[in-house]
């Protein structure tokens, strides 16, 4: 593979209480691309998430992003070394507005006081540039849709110059129309050059959009392909025979 | 003729969307104040009509007295309860650090030296409250419960219960002594008040505390050290407890192990009648200033008024139990809508 | 080692009481109603009555007494005289006056009565009087408020009866100020705070603390001629009362060496931390003869300690002479407590008020003649009040 790597995860190992959520990954996601995680829930994606977006400490394991190689990475590491995350919940905080979210933990300041107006010309040329549509910018965000409220928690992850954007679930808890969308948007930031890696449970989904995909299960990588070599009835049929091999 | 009725009408209409959108933002930003400020017009013009000392202007200046501390409390308390959490113990700080300057004046040291020793005794149980509701997640109602215990019976190891009378002079002056005409206690709670506008609406510290109740885990993994904030406002309500402790010291001359008892509920009422939300998020700075006052009418209506203090318990928890359901359903219609 | 303990011990148990109240303002009252047995009917009454300020119903006591008797009789002519000496006359005529009161507690039934009896004596004097009070018993910060609005109010004198010593100073200042004449009734005023603060008292009519412990203690020695332990629960460490009672029993009693003092336990005049601190003293001292408690709220409270602990024949002694005390006296379930007539002391009160108000002065305190009543004589008290 040419392609030039971004970030690698090389042999993360997690155990909570003798249960082994993760056993020796090894993933590595590339630039300007989509690289997908594919896994049911318990097979250790969500834990994996977590690591790299600095909120977990793995037991065993490296991960490198450019030149920097971390065993422990904090959330403020993962920020600086240009992760973004968008978490499953998408992380808002419903009493704030749009604007006030997108800007939270890095709001621009005046002599020490919030630069509100500057702020939310930001926000909402953000906004635009990913294709976002919300009325009412000063609207308390609880009152907003899931597919307005997923594109709030991406504008965040976006507005500071992002390497590599991590979905987390992104589709949770959306109807098929809200879906598609999403993805149409993932899509259109992928032609933009932002690499992604997606954590997803739906394989159909994140087919057509992914060009790499790592399939979990029970804390380990059961297959490794990428996309253009295979087709969604060619993994499935991968993921079975590699089960038997696990199994007998 | 038609073309003026038409200009007419635009007019009126523009004129209408215009009253409309405004009356839209007071009624989201500011309902509940405006309605405690219509309960306070009305028990106060009810109060001027039937007794002939109510309307005067020493009678207000009585009422901004009686009502200083509580103030400064139900503000540091707003803060807590804005950030998610409560804290039980500030009856008790109080208590501790009027206690703390009292001793260290009657050990003779300088005066200003003694007050700094009551604020950072204060201020030093709001971090020990707040380093043990970030470090221990246990919920903080029940971690000020203990320490409010644990306070109050430092106290009253300090002072086997008797209390410490006859503080200087010139400690008093400063306590309450005469500024503006008016205690200088109601100088101080004015003071912090102005100075919470900005720290609250118009910086990171109000936005951030507003979101440890609102989303903590949101703001950590917005990359928020959210311990720094957790932390300073339970340390901000302990100041704002000392301060409270040294003017009631001031004011009576006298700190005991008791002073302060179930000061912390009547500044929790105040705050959640000023429409600060129970589970925090969102926090009502001038909501709770007007509560406070509405409580301090109703106390002095009814003294004035010669009506017996057992309403006075009565009428406070029924206010309490109408703003409460009040914010509830409107709450509920928003949800809906 | 074991004094910190007792200190860390006493602590926990203060708090505990404090943590109940603080949840509930009612809750005290309830409990303090429940322990002290109040039957439900009478503390009802009791409420109205001082809800509707329809206290003419109860008027004076010479006029419902049907049933007065001669000791009580006897004691009113003995007051009576007491206090002609002391005050002087009533005068007949009098200009227009206005008497406010500040009581410490409506909480508490002795308050409650006094705010009964000042009524009932301005009926008869004819003197208009407003009572008010704080919130609750230990609440300084708003008695100290109620005082100062009522300071800038028209009264001509105001009775003020504070929760401890410093509390109302700021409030008796500001009346200095106005020119309302204040009158401290009860416990005690600190007079030095209050002159170095720059305020003064116009005039004080007062019990005799010390006395009422003296008489308690004596009264008890004569009960126990074969001497033993004894113990006191006192009110609030630092109010005048308490520890004035104290005193004046402590000195008597260890004055005697048949009788060992063995504990003085602040219980802030609170029913439930009486309650506990008996129990607590009969398991450590199981052949205690003696308690003094300094009112009758903290005696009932001990009396029921003793019973649930299934212990009689300690004598209890409480201060104020309460309907349920007066109850549990009849019952032979307490052996005494200090009284002195309500009636005549708020009306003396008031008579002081008037006489203040047409210009007299009062230079040296008034104190009130004082009657213990106890198992002997408490049947020859009805009508006393």
């Amino acid at each position: 593979m040419s392609d030039k790597i971004l970030l690698s995860a090389e042999n993360i190992s997690k155990s909570f209480n003798h249960i082994k959520a993760l056993q020796k990954v090894t993933i590595k996601a590339f630039e300007g691309k989509i690289t997908a995680v594919i896994g049911d829930n318990g097979s250790g994606k969500s834990t994996f998430i977590k690591i790299l977006s600095g909120s977990l400490e793995p037991d065993e394991g490296i991960i490198k992003i450019g030149t920097n190689s971390y065993h422990r990475l904090s959330v403020a590491q993962a920020i600086n070394a240009g992760i973004r995350t968008v978490y499953q919940d998408l992380s808002l905080d419903n009493f704030k507005n749009s604007v006030e979210n997108i800007f939270l933990g890095d709001e621009i300041t005046r002599c020490g006081f919030l630069d509100r107006k500057a702020m939310r010309v930001e926000a909402a040329a953000l906004l635009e540039e990913i294709k976002v549509r919300i009325p009412d910018l000063s609207e308390p965000v609880r009152n907003l849709s899931g597919g307005q409220r997923q594109g709030l928690a991406i504008a965040r992850a976006l507005r500071r110059p992002a390497k590599l954007l991590l979905l987390d679930e992104p589709t949770a808890a959306m109807g098929i129309q809200e879906s598609a969308k999403t993805m149409e948007m993932l899509g259109m930031l992928k032609r933009k050059g932002i690499a992604q890696l997606i954590v997803s449970h739906n394989m159909e989904q994140v087919f057509d959009i992914a060009d790499h995909i790592y399939v979990m299960r029970s804390g380990e990588v059961l297959v490794d392909t990428a996309v253009s070599d295979t087709s969604p009835e060619e993994l499935r049929e991968l993921i079975l025979r590699r089960e038997d091999e696990r199994i007998f | 003729m038609k073309g003026y009725f038409d200009i007419s009408a635009k007019r009126l209409k523009y004129m209408g969307d215009k009253m409309e959108k405004i009356l839209g933002y007071i009624k989201k930003e500011f309902s509940s104040p405006v309605l405690l400020i219509c309960f306070c017009l009305m028990i106060s013009v009810f109060l001027s009509i039937s007794t002939e000392s109510f309307y005067s202007l020493k009678n207000v200046v009585n009422i901004l007295e009686a009502n200083s501390y509580r103030m400064i409390l139900a503000v540091g308390m707003m803060c807590i309860i804005t950030s998610g959490a409560i804290d039980l113990s500030v009856g008790s700080i109080l208590s501790f650090s009027a206690i703390c300057t009292a001793i260290s004046l009657k050990a003779e040291l300088p005066i200003a030296l003694c007050i700094l020793l009551g604020l950072l005794s204060g201020t030093v149980m709001g971090v020990i409250n707040g380093v043990l509701v970030y470090a221990t997640r246990i919920n903080p109602l029940i971690i000020t419960l203990a320490t409010s215990y644990m306070y109050r019976g430092l106290s009253l190891m300090v002072t086997e219960g008797i209390p410490v009378t006859k503080l200087p002079e010139s400690f008093r002056e400063i306590g309450c002594g005469d500024i503006f005409g008016m205690e200088s206690g109601v100088t101080a709670a004015f003071v912090i008040i102005i100075a919470m506008i900005p720290v609250f609406f118009f910086m990171k510290w109000g936005s951030y505390i507003a979101s440890l109740g609102g989303n903590p885990e949101a703001l950590k993994r917005c990359g928020v050290k959210t311990w720094k904030y957790r932390i300073s406002v339970f340390a901000l309500m302990g100041f704002l407890a000392s301060v409270s402790g040294i003017i009631v010291s001031a004011r009576l001359n006298s700190a005991e192990a008791n002073a302060g008892l179930n000061m912390e509920m009547d500044a929790i009422c105040a705050v959640i009648m000023g429409g600060t939300a129970l589970h925090g998020g969102k926090g009502s700075l001038f909501g709770t200033v007007i509560a406070v006052f509405l409580m301090g009418l109703i106390r002095n209506g009814l003294t004035i008024m010669s009506v017996s203090s057992y309403y006075q318990q009565f009428i406070t928890g029924a206010m309490l139990l109408c703003a409460v359901v009040i914010a509830e359903l409107r709450e509920r219609r928003a949800r809906i809508g | 080692m074991k004094k910190f303990l007792a200190c860390l011990l006493s602590a926990a148990m203060v708090l505990g009481a404090v943590g109940c109240s603080a949840s509930s303002e009612t809750a005290e009252t309830e409990a303090q109603t429940e322990t002290t047995e109040a039957a439900a009917a009478e503390s009802e009454e009791e409420t109205t009555a001082a809800e509707t300020e329809a206290a003419q119903t109860e008027a004076n006591p010479e006029e419902t007494a049907g049933e007065i008797s001669d000791t009580v009789k006897q004691l009113y002519a003995d007051f009576d005289k007491s206090m002609e000496e002391q005050i002087g006359p009533m005068p007949e005529n009098f200009g227009e006056i206005k008497v406010g009161a500040v009581v410490i507690s409506l909480t508490n039934p002795f308050w409650v009565t006094m705010k009964d009896c000042y009524i009932a004596a301005g009926e008869e004097l004819g003197v208009p009087i407003d009572v008010q009070t704080g919130t609750t018993e230990g609440d300084t910060a708003s008695q100290l408020d109620v005082l100062m609005t009522m300071a800038d109010m028209d009264y001509d004198v105001i009775i003020v009866s504070p929760i401890d010593g410093t509390n109302l100073i700021p409030g008796i200042i500001k009346c200095n100020e106005n020119g309302v004449k204040v009158i401290n009734l009860g416990p005690g005023v600190d007079t030095e705070a209050l002159a170095e603060a720059g305020g003064y008292l116009d005039a004080t009519i007062t019990v005799d603390f010390a006395e009422q412990g003296e008489t308690v203690a004596n009264d008890m020695m004569e009960r126990l001629p074969e001497g033993g332990q004894v113990a006191v629960l006192a009110g609030l460490a630092g109010a005048g009362q308490s520890e004035g009672r104290t005193r004046g029993f402590t000195e008597t009693i260890e004055a005697n060496d048949s009788y060992e003092l063995v504990a003085v336990q602040n219980c802030d005049w609170d029913a439930t931390l009486a309650y506990d601190a008996t129990k607590a003293l009969i398991t450590e001292y199981p052949d205690l003869k003696g308690i003094f408690c300094c009112n009758d709220v903290m005696a009932l409270a001990a009396v029921e300690a003793l019973s649930a602990e299934g212990v009689d024949g300690v004598l209890i002694y409480g201060v104020d002479f309460t309907d349920d005390a007066k109850a549990a006296i009849q019952e032979g379930k307490m052996t005494g407590s200090m009284s002195y007539s309500s009636a005549r002391y708020t009306k003396a009160a008031l008579q002081m008020a008037v006489m203040l108000n047409e210009g007299e002065t009062f230079d040296s305190n008034v104190y009130l003649p004082l009657t213990l009543v106890n198992v002997d004589n408490v049947n020859s008290l009805e009508g006393w009040k």
